[in-house]
């Protein structure tokens, strides 16, 4: 064999394992995902699946570095290359079902007593799409701070194009959907109340309302 | 084992033309500009300001080193340069790149650059992203370390440049046939275990939710019995698509099939983006050699390009 050929050779196996390696990141992050959506139901499988899921889901953590501490240098490095290659999630959109989603509405009070509601704008279609996104994470986050954050964010832009404002309510609710069924009989999608907010002018944080 | 070996190779890293990254480039191509321009005027209210630190914040939880706008806000930030015109400016750079793409101008440029801009901008919008980002981000990655540039850019006609290395045409495409297959069979197994996917109600619920709820109801609802055939469809159509994808009996079928899929899911959901993206990776990966019988002179000769490794 020549020099030239065993380079290229040698390159097609560099390739190879490669390929070896990123297809093996690919299914097990995939796996996981899997795993985390049957842990946290409901799907047709046994109750009894779902904690195995559970389990399963946490060995594939583990294998996959993500139980490292956050700043160790080999989670690092493959958190980094599984998030430039764009593998980092699964690929279970929609499913295994359709969630509900959420709405965020603007109760506007100005300082002659009127009340006005807006929904937050955006100017196009896919714009809208990624508002929605952005809803979908205010409802489904644990953290209470973080969602205050992120609806306070959007407050912000409804703010700034009323600046007379005397003080903003938002309020969280999600969305339920009829099913097709209902929607024959006449019913309609409803809304019920997740969180309101409410911000004023002064510096104060804040003031949440619960369900 | 050597005959394992050799087959294996074989497999992974056959002799192809440069069609499939023609079509790769320029669908992808088309689908950054339009990404882009569909969010020109939103572009700054959705990467602006808290959103955008708090997703930092976050993903430097599982990298520091995931590229993200953040990085060039902090330096220009040092000279005086506002947010507001960083953003604007890689918006302006990722539209000149996607268009860049399309006629392949610069075409390995090109292709890094909407790679890094998009992943930025996907990364740095945490909360506004969606499947759609994820998609395009798998397929500019693929793009930029294929042997661009391909015979049908300005690049090879106006400056006669060509690729380095051809003889890995097969083994990017194979990398993208495989990850499809991959991305396919566990998005069909997670909608299987939905019992929503079985009974119709998760296609009525996924027409029906806002902001996808594009068809009036008052028409879907008189379809409603076929949401249950539909459920069932899609299911089978996306575990089995590893299987059947890969027969060249069944392939045309079910590119087909999965095509009209997105298609439908562009035109009833509204994810036209999104439908674009998809069927382009899936056209480049099993389109090219599926409609049209191959000839001798349309694919690379493997004792052309690797001499040695065909005399030794």
């Amino acid at each position: 064999m020549t020099v030239g050929a065993a380079t290229i050779l040698r390159q097609r196996y560099l390739h190879v394992a490669w390929l070896a390696l990123h297809l093996l990141l690919i299914i097990s992050f995939s796996c996981r995902e899997t795993l985390r959506v049957v842990a946290e139901g409901p799907t047709i499988l046994p109750f009894w699946f779902r904690n195995f899921s559970q389990k399963a889901q946490t060995v594939f953590s583990v294998a996959l570095g993500q139980k490292l501490p956050a700043s160790n240098p080999v989670r690092e490095a493959l958190n980094t290359y599984v998030n430039v290659a764009g593998i980092e999630t699964g690929y279970g959109y929609f499913a295994p079902n359709v969630p509900s989603g959420y709405k965020l509405v603007f109760e506007l009070h100005h300082p002659d007593g009127r009340v006005e509601y807006e929904l937050p704008s955006v100017s196009s279609a896919a714009a809208g799409l990624r508002t929605a996104s952005l809803l979908d994470s205010i409802g489904r986050t644990p953290y209470d701070a973080l969602r205050e954050i992120l609806v306070k964010t959007l407050a912000q832009s409804v703010w700034r194009e009323h600046p007379d404002l005397e003080s903003l309510r938002a309020i969280l609710g999600s969305i339920r959907l009829p099913t097709a069924r209902e929607f024959k009989e006449g019913k309609r999608e409803s809304y019920e109340f997740l969180y309101a907010y409410d911000f004023s002018l002064t510096n104060q944080p804040a003031k949440p309302h619960d369900r | 084992m050597e005959t394992f070996r050799k087959r294996l190779l074989e497999f992974l890293i056959p002799p192809e033309t440069d069609h499939w990254l023609a079509i790769l480039r320029v669908g992808l191509g088309l689908g950054v500009t339009i990404y882009s321009l569909s969010l020109r005027n939103d572009w700054a209210y959705l990467l602006s300001g808290t959103v955008r630190k708090v997703a930092e914040a976050l993903l430097s939880l599982e990298s520091h080193f995931v590229p993200r706008l953040g990085w060039f806000v902090a330096s220009a930030a040092q000279l005086g340069i506002h947010e507001e015109a960083v953003l604007f400016l890689a918006w302006a750079c990722l539209l000149a790149v996607g268009c860049g793409l399309v006629v392949g101008v610069a075409s390995r440029f090109s292709a890094i650059a909407a790679w890094f801009l998009h992943l930025c901008a996907a990364k740095s919008g945490g909360f506004v992203s969606y499947g759609m980002d994820n998609f395009l981000t798998i397929g500019l990655f693929y793009l930029m370390l294929s042997p661009l540039p391909d015979r049908y850019s300005l690049d090879w006609r106006l400056r006669k440049s060509q690729p380095k290395n051809p003889q890995l045409l097969g083994f990017w495409r194979r990398v993208l046939q495989l990850h499809l297959s991959v991305i396919y069979f566990f998005s069909g197994l997670t909608k299987c275990l939905g019992p929503g996917w079985w009974n119709g109600s998760s296609v009525w619920r996924a027409l029906i939710r806002p902001p996808f709820n594009i068809v009036d109801p008052e028409i879907l609802v008189r379809w409603k019995y076929l949401f249950p055939v539909a459920g069932i469809f899609i299911c089978l159509l996306e575990i089995t698509y590893p299987f059947f994808i890969w027969n060249s009996n069944t392939r045309k079928i079910w590119l087909i099939c999965i095509c009209a899929m997105h298609v439908g899911i562009g035109v009833t959901m509204g994810m036209y983006l999104f439908a674009l993206i998809m069927i382009v990776l899936n056209v480049a990966a099993f389109g090219p050699g599926c409609f049209a019988q191959r000839t001798k002179r349309s694919v690379y000769n493997r004792r052309e390009l690797l001499p040695d490794v065909m005399s030794s």
